[in-house]
């Protein structure tokens, strides 16, 4: 059921790339760059984020005087303030995007599950950055969701009040609260160049830029909504008022649109449960490769006799998955008889691609269940057959 | 060039048509019901296709032994460029693909025996359309070897 359901994912997913090549070249659809697009957004966010820090005071008082300040005395400001936000919104956006699509094409399991893991952590932190993000502004809205944020946390059993203080710097807001926002904010935006690392760790050469007509237009489109419609706060924020509701990006807040309907408590443990399945997907699925239909061609094998330390393998494989070593003896080839250095496969990373193969040209590299020799052979039957009779 | 009209099949008192040995990616063209029991295509058994775990995978020695073993074409098919499951396979194999031809055409050997396509899961009347075209294009060299 599952299965077929990821099956049936899948098959849309390409369905969708194939009308997008109707009307654009295969490497310029968008779908293909959604990591990169991604990444384009965050660049824009810490750029715009910098210059809104400069202007930024946080204090209970100046926070929200400060952001109408940048918004309407500061020449350009209400654009840095429109592109930080919506750029946030699209920078959500792309996430899920490269979230879903690498789920429904099968690019999370075994040997790339480093990726995946990596991605949820990337997720969840940029979550809570964009979240902070809403309360920096300490209007109605940020009032509001520090409230009810303050109620989820004090539900979890045991470590509530501890959440609490470490969440506003003390039982109640205070005067450290916002400066402590501010650190929430930023903190962990920088936390995610850190998981950034991890996540390209195995990648060599990976696609963290989109084609510049991508770039181009993602600028253009954050500039257009900016000036439609421009980013403005809710009423300033009044110690001891209750706002009743606002208006929120679902897909950013939905935890909080939920909160209509659950306890906080409920909300948070929905998220958090989530999240906890979400780094479990690429251990659901046990079955073998043979029950997913696929042939289970063996991962690369280094003929140590044939190896010459040439690297080329090891600059082709799109996975990290080679390293060259000191050789601690000599091949047998006459070509490999004076290598200085050896290629090792490591285990945990090969996805049984065969990339090394094709990149090796003294036959040193191996699929165990797909070799050079039966290829060639199917190859010359191929080439060689008598002309086919009437079909 | 000779070509045939919709709906015939070649013959033996025809010119035989060009044989073809093509590579194509498990991950491209969706491959239920597209081969026969003895690897050539359905519809088309002059063209013989092996199926590789990724269009990486093809030394383009194997492209050349193709070539030397008597065939009139060889080409590989990958994954729709930018969606390579690995990552990077078929634009690695397009690049060796371009030395190749390079390389043939320095042996007096005509490079456009030797072709790349992409095409994606959903793709399986391109894909054979592109293969036509390919043999058509062979037959119309005269099959130079």
């Amino acid at each position: 059921m599952y299965r077929r359901l990821l099956s049936t994912l899948q098959s849309a997913t390409l369905r969708l790339d194939t009308w997008i090549h109707r009307a654009l070249p295969q490497d310029f659809n968008p779908l293909y760059y959604t990591g990169g697009l991604a990444n384009l957004f965050l660049t824009i966010l810490v750029v715009s984020g910098i210059l809104i820090f400069l202007y930024y005071e946080p204090s209970l008082e100046g926070a929200y005087a400060s952001v109408e300040f940048l918004t309407r005395d500061v020449p350009y400001g209400v654009v840095f303030r429109g592109v930080h936000r919506y750029a946030a919104d699209a920078y959500l956006v792309a996430i899920l995007l490269h979230l879903f699509r690498n789920w429904f094409t099968d690019r999370y399991r075994e040997a790339r599950d480093s990726q995946w893991l990596s991605g949820m952590f990337l997720l969840v932190v940029s979550a809570f950055t964009g979240f902070t993000g809403y309360l920096l502004v300490w209007d109605e809205r940020a009032q509001l969701l520090t409230s009810l944020t303050v109620q989820a946390l004090q539900s979890v059993p045991l470590v509530g009040g501890w959440l609490v203080r470490v969440f506003l710097g003390g039982p109640g807001v205070n005067d450290t609260t916002l400066p402590r926002f501010l650190y929430l904010h930023v903190g962990p935006a920088m936390t995610l160049y850190v998981l950034l690392w991890w996540h390209y760790v195995r990648l060599r050469h990976p696609k963290i830029w989109p084609p510049a007509v991508w770039v181009l237009f993602s600028l253009g489109l954050l500039f257009i909504l900016t000036s439609a419609l421009p980013a403005a706060s809710g009423h300033p924020a009044q110690p001891g008022a209750s706002p009743e509701g606002f208006p929120v990006d679902w897909f950013f807040l939905w935890p909080y649109v939920l909160a209509r309907w659950l306890a906080p408590g409920w909300a948070l443990a929905l998220v958090v449960a989530l999240v906890a399945y979400g780094m479990v997907i690429p251990y659901t699925v046990r079955e073998s490769p043979e029950q997913r239909g696929l042939r289970a061609l063996g991962q690369a094998v280094v003929v140590e006799e044939n190896c010459t330390g040439c690297e080329l393998c090891y600059y082709d494989c799109p996975y990290n998955a080679i390293y060259m070593v000191p050789s601690p003896y000599p091949g047998k080839s006459r070509a490999a008889a004076n290598r200085k250095l050896l290629a090792v496969v490591v285990d945990s990373r090969c996805v049984e691609c065969g990339i090394c193969i094709g990149a090796c040209p003294f036959e040193a590299l191996e699929l165990p269940r797909m070799l050079d020799k039966d290829v060639q052979q199917r190859i010359q039957r191929g080439a060689r057959a008598p002309a086919p009779a009437t079909s | 060039m000779a070509t045939l009209p919709e709906g015939t099949t070649h013959t033996q008192t025809d010119t035989a048509p060009p044989r073809v040995v093509g590579f194509l990616c498990d991950w491209a063209v969706r491959s239920e019901g597209l081969l026969n029991p003895d690897d050539t295509l359905v519809g088309m058994p002059h063209v013989t296709v092996l199926r590789v775990p990724c269009s990486g995978f093809v030394k383009p020695s194997w492209l050349e032994l193709a070539l030397r073993s008597g065939a009139a074409g060889t080409f590989v098919c990958g994954c729709p460029m930018g969606d390579c499951l690995n990552r990077e396979g078929n634009w690695i194999m397009e690049d060796r693909i371009d030395q190749l031809r390079k390389r043939l055409s320095r042996q007096k050997v005509d490079p456009e025996r030797v072709a790349f396509f992409a095409f994606g899961l959903h793709d399986r009347e391109p894909f054979l359309r592109a293969v036509a075209e390919f043999v058509e294009k062979l037959r119309g060299s005269g099959g130079k070897r």
